[in-house]
């Protein structure tokens, strides 16, 4: 099976570094030459691909958050990897903590194919003149986004899909497994229209449901909404009781776990749950950001979101409700367990993240001082 | 003096012995079940693995034993263990000794179920012990009588396995588990509880978890573990199931059949875990059957998943088919002790089966929505929504609150 790779941590200083690598025919070019190799080194009559040979990866997306960590994981097990995005954001960046040795080899070898993936056609044809073994969507929210990928790629040996526990219908009877009942009607029902044209297809598709995802470099505001107040000495305000259990799964933990379903029998066809093996209540998660980040513990003030009006601004960065997955199902049939407690999480993205002075969204405490302003606020 | 029941079937494959069929005499002395038993069980010579108590001699020996005893080679096909359960005379508990014992007796194995104090007591008035008339039908053994004397109850017999389902602390198990050393027992099994859990902030409670110094299981867990070679933990919650000694569900379903409203403290938010009985028995027989497997492990004895306390009572409304209005109080606001007004702990109270899972390959089969309408059915059947019930701390609770209460 794959080694499970872990970013070295060394180099204290962040240098942005705009890869040189970007147009679509320099990257045709590159990839004949190393087919032509692989071809070379592959016995003649082999068709079979093993899990453990080189494959040719795309990755939809790639350049946010999973895909940097998992691009690099994939690039270290010696895969040849594209990643397909338009360019807004730079192809290959060096992380915190990543030795320059490192980065410089990811830098030479990551591969990009510039492209707006909502072009169908030119997603349909730049894939079909490429060709790639595996494709990992990372970003993909719509069906429709989808079918000129999986139309492109007739021999596609796995489609793995980055979905979302968010396609659970609320249930009184938690943890969510993999077998329980979707909501077709959820915000993100688009994950689940995906998942049924994979099975529909007749693809060899994985799709992984994440739950919380944090750690250094997210740019969802989960971990960095508490560590903002944390820094400023303010309040924690959370919503009602405190009580409701959450679950957070950490970014290096997940992008194992996309690792392990390359090439595995046991992920064909097959969903899995991914986050952190323990779940947490809103204040014991306010609490846990503190104690990682060498902050004192905080004051939390519980209040009635229903008697304010914030507007369209979130005051809290999770949903009100218990909301968990179990991954046993990823446990016993991937051999994959989460690395990181969340203590040690949250240090982890303290120290490669926000304790280095970067963020992704600036402190905004509108809705905090709408509710410390007013008297009306419940016992905690 | 304890009735002793003819165990059902004693399966030998021997062609020269009646004992297939055989029952033995209408007096069978344990002592000689228990010593043809072992002496089926056991793969070494004849002699040495047949085990002579001192009773042995004292009752009447069936003939055919002695032939048999003296001609038999053959093995049985599968091992014939001889379990016994010290069951809890009450409380939420004592259940489990009852399906254990049940699903034993289905599997083949051989059952003694001693029950602590006295069989006239009028604890044995109340289920599960009401009916263990099943336990004795399905040729299993009921005695009564102090843990501390546990060899004298059983009258010198001999086991492969005990499980302890009875004691709380270091001076009540003690006495059986040295009786159970010094008696050449196999396995040893404690039902303790996942109540010890140091309560924390990160669920579940997870085998292997931190638990509370001062409770008075941890002794006895301890002890265990220094003991016995084979030994194994169970950790349960909360249960429902026909035959439960101690209320659960009935406590929800009192309320919404009288269309009273549901007091329940705090938010209403606190998961816990309430699982179908069977599940305990299910994980406890797989650890018989799996000794090796299941020695020198934990395993929190709980369904797979949580209900919150809010979806309890909507569960139970849902089994009864009637609405249900569930009122949330703060207990120290309203000056009650939480504990004498509700069934369950005004926390979150949840652990996970992990272990059993990923050790012995269990799975749980409790199905809340559905279990909770089979126990619907049972309540009315007994005519317990028409029981005349006084709900005092209700009524304080919601004066309090200034709930109205129909009439």
């Amino acid at each position: 099976m794959a080694k499970l790779v872990v970013l070295q941590q060394r180099q204290p200083s962040f240098s942005p570094f705009a890869s040189s690598l970007s147009d679509f025919n320099g990257v045709r070019l590159h990839n004949k030459l190393i087919q032509y190799r692989r071809k070379a080194w592959q016995a003649k009559g082999t068709l079979h691909v093993k899990a453990s040979s080189a494959k040719k990866i795309l990755i939809m997306g790639g350049t946010r958050f999973i895909g940097i960590f998992l691009s690099r994981l994939l690039v270290k097990e010696g895969h040849q990897v594209t990643l397909f995005t338009r360019g807004k954001a730079p192809i290959t960046q060096q992380l915190p903590g990543e030795s320059n040795q490192d980065f410089a080899d990811f830098s030479s070898k990551i591969l990009h194919l510039k492209g707006d993936r909502k072009d169908f056609e030119f997603v349909k044809t730049s894939l079909a003149a490429e060709g790639f073994d595996v494709v990992y969507d990372i970003n993909g929210r719509e069906a429709v986004e989808v079918e000129p990928i999986l139309d492109a790629l007739p021999k596609l040996e796995q489609y793995i899909y980055c979905s979302s526990a968010g396609v659970y219908l609320k249930s009184d009877l938690l943890p969510h497994f993999e077998t329980d009942a979707v909501d077709p009607k959820s915000r993100h029902k688009g994950k689940l229209e995906t998942e049924s044209l994979l099975e529909a297809r007749d693809v060899n598709w994985t799709s992984i449901r994440p739950v919380y995802i944090y750690g250094p470099l997210n740019y969802n505001p989960v971990e960095e909404w508490f560590f903002h107040r944390l820094k400023a000495g303010r309040p924690i305000p959370i919503p009602n009781s405190g009580v409701q259990i959450t679950q957070l799964g950490h970014v290096k933990d997940l992008a194992r776990a996309f690792i392990q379903v390359l090439g595995n029998q046991k992920a064909i066809k097959q969903v899995f749950n991914i986050s952190g093996d323990k779940y947490v209540t809103f204040d014991g998660l306010a609490r846990a950001c503190a104690k990682a980040a060498g902050f004192p513990e905080p004051e939390i003030i519980h209040y009635n979101p229903k008697e304010f009006d914030f507007g369209k601004k979130k005051s809290f960065p999770f949903r009100d409700q218990h909301f968990f997955a179990s991954i046993e199902k990823a446990k016993s049939e991937l051999g994959w367990k989460p690395e990181f407690s969340l203590v040690d999480g949250l240090a982890d993205s303290y120290k490669f993240d926000f304790g280095r002075g970067t963020f992704r969204k600036e402190a905004d405490f509108t809705t905090d001082d709408m509710i410390l302003g007013k008297s009306l606020v419940l016992q905690s | 003096m304890a009735s002793f029941a003819s165990p059902s079937s004693l399966l030998f494959s021997s062609p020269t012995s009646n004992f297939a069929s055989a029952t033995l005499s209408s007096h069978p002395c344990l002592s000689v079940s228990s010593s043809i038993c072992s002496f089926s069980l056991s793969s070494s010579s004849l002699s040495s693995s047949l085990h002579i108590s001192p009773h042995f001699l004292l009752y009447p020996i069936n003939s055919r034993v002695r032939s048999a005893s003296s001609s038999f080679s053959v093995k049985a096909a599968s091992e014939k263990k001889k379990v016994l359960i010290v069951n809890t005379n009450t409380g939420g508990h004592a259940v489990i000794g009852f399906y254990f014992a049940k699903e034993l007796l289905s599997s083949g194995y051989d059952v003694t179920v001693l029950t602590v104090g006295s069989e006239n007591s009028d604890k044995m008035k109340k289920p599960p012990f009401n009916r263990f008339s099943e336990i004795v039908s399905a040729g299993g053994s009921t005695v009564w009588g102090e843990p501390a004397e546990v060899g004298k109850v059983v009258g010198g017999a001999i086991f492969d396995v005990v499980l302890d389902n009875n004691g709380k602390d270091l001076e009540t198990v003690r006495p059986v588990a040295d009786w159970a050393k010094s008696a050449g027992v196999k396995q040893f099994l404690y039902i303790s509880s996942a109540g010890i859990y140091n309560p924390t902030e990160e669920l579940p409670h997870v085998e292997g978890d931190v638990v509370k110094a001062s409770a008075s299981h941890v002794a006895v867990e301890k002890y265990l573990a220094e003991i016995f070679s084979s030994w194994a933990i169970f950790r349960p919650q909360y249960m429902i199931g026909s035959g439960n000694n101690k209320d659960c569900e009935e406590w929800f379903f009192d309320r919404i059949v009288r269309n009273r409203p549901v007091p329940i403290p705090g938010s209403g938010m606190q998961l816990t875990n309430i699982s179908h009985v069977k599940d305990l028995s299910s994980m406890l027989t797989l650890a018989v059957q799996n000794p090796s497997a299941s020695s020198g492990n934990i395993f929190n004895c709980v369904s797979d998943r949580a209900v919150t306390l809010d979806g309890m009572a909507k569960l139970c409304a849902k089994a009864a088919a009637l609405p249900v209005d569930i009122v949330h109080y703060d207990p120290k606001a309203v000056g009650i002790d939480a504990k004498k007004a509700f069934p369950f702990r005004n926390m979150h109270f949840y652990a996970e089966p992990r272990a059993a899972k990923e050790i012995l390959g269990w799975s749980s089969t409790t199905n809340l929505p559905e279990d909770l309408k089979e126990r619907f059915d049972e309540y009315v059947k007994i005519g317990r929504d028409k029981k005349p019930i006084k709900f005092e701390m209700d009524d304080m609770i919601l004066n309090s609150l200034k709930v109205a209460v129909p009439v």
